[in-house]
């Protein structure tokens, strides 16, 4: 079944076709979401809250782009915004000082490459970071990144070549070994 | 740094980041559950009308009232025209957005609160700022930001949980953590507030 024949059973009210649709996507969506998060509580409310808004919107879908990409555009949305509106609160209650930073994980004190590695990319901007994990880690196309987050894809490939400038900043002592 | 060091760089990174949050198996059934108990919730029909015609009424009878209260209001000293009507739609304004700010703070809160936790976090700390947010919470129960149905019912089951957190004791107990979890889980209330505030959604232009 493709996916407008999926659409529009949905939109009929067919509840198979709607654990369909789900069943098709849901892998990259919690992929996509998990890189960015880095935490699993986080991630599963992410993509709730993609299923949920993506089912309450699916008439409004053009078919302009191909359906995954629709929906990674708005698990996208929602994971940015739910990090940032996780860290801005964190910032002003310093009360939860003590709670997993938000978007990475607790790491050791004298970190390994990778670590090193993880540090730095949780350190990127978020256009980075967000560019850098869809192409080099999850092997998304540039032009993909560019409809999902709704940019040129000039820009993604700029973005991802001053990520990969900051990383290899990071990891330059390693490589000289 | 040389092209060929750059291009092993790049090799590197390429391979080290596959590891960057390396995502475990994605709990299917859980979140469909979940996914469904939201939806559940806004098809009811009292929480979503689905018929165009259901708003268009509603929004008729929401005019005919206010204009009558707004009649009602004008008191005889005062010439016909004189009442405020700009400062009435401040006021429901700001009510609005006290409730947005609110219910996203208070989103905030429980995902920051599930997460940590389950890393044994500072309970007094969560306590406290529950009772804070609970404070917020009742007032804005009594104020006309809770006239919409939709965000009273959200409000009364954000009150019930951030209740259970406010009296956490100092020591928890697993158990106590663990029906929190399952209070914020069970009422959907964090997809509620999700859906109730926008992500992206400055809070000049909530969608309460």
């Amino acid at each position: 079944m493709d996916d407008r024949e999926l659409i529009g059973r949905v939109l009929a009210g067919d509840p198979s076709a709607e654990r369909a649709l789900y069943d098709a996507h849901v892998g990259r969506v919690f992929r996509l979401a998990y890189r960015m998060a880095g935490d699993l509580d986080r991630t599963q409310d992410y993509v709730q809250e993609t299923f949920i808004r993506a089912f309450q919107r699916l008439g409004e879908f053009r078919g302009e782009s191909a359906l995954s990409t629709w929906l990674c555009s708005i698990a996208i949305s929602i994971t940015l915004n739910g990090l940032r509106k996780t860290r801005r609160f964190r910032e002003r209650e310093v009360a939860l000082d003590d709670a997993p930073a938000v978007g990475t994980t607790a790491r050791e004190a004298e970190p390994d490459l990778k670590d090193r590695l993880s540090r730095a990319i949780d350190a990127l901007p978020e256009g980075y970071r967000t560019v850098f994990v869809m192409h080099e880690v999850e092997g998304y196309t540039h032009e993909e990144i560019a409809e999902v987050l709704g940019v040129q894809p000039g820009t993604s490939k700029a973005q991802l070549f001053r990520a990969r400038a900051r990383l290899r900043v990071a990891l330059a002592d390693f490589a000289r070994d | 740094m040389s092209q060929q060091d750059e291009e092993r760089l790049d090799q590197l990174l390429r391979s080290l980041a596959q590891d960057y949050h390396l995502p475990p198996e994605p709990p299917r059934e859980e979140m469909w559950k979940a996914i469904q108990t939201s939806r559940r919730w806004y098809r009811r029909p009292w929480a979503r009308p689905r018929n165009p015609l259901v708003w268009v009424a509603a929004a008729a009878a929401v005019l005919i009232v206010g204009v009558g209260i707004g009649r009602m209001s004008v008191t005889n000293d005062l010439p016909p025209g004189s009442v405020n009507w700009e400062a009435r739609g401040v006021r429901t304004a700001a009510y609005r957005l006290t409730a947005i700010e609110h219910l996203s703070q208070s989103e905030a809160f429980l995902t920051l609160f599930r997460a940590s936790a389950q890393g044994g976090s500072d309970e007094r700390l969560a306590s406290a700022t529950a009772r804070q947010l609970l404070a917020s919470n009742r007032l804005l129960l009594d104020s006309p930001a809770a006239h919409d149905r939709r965000i009273r019912l959200l409000l009364e089951d954000l009150e019930l949980v951030l209740a259970e957190i406010a009296q956490l004791s100092p020591q928890p107990r697993e158990k106590d953590l663990e029906l929190i979890k399952e209070g914020i889980e069970r009422g959907g209330v964090l997809p509620r507030l999700r859906t109730a505030v926008p992500a992206g959604t400055s809070s000049t232009q909530g969608v309460l």
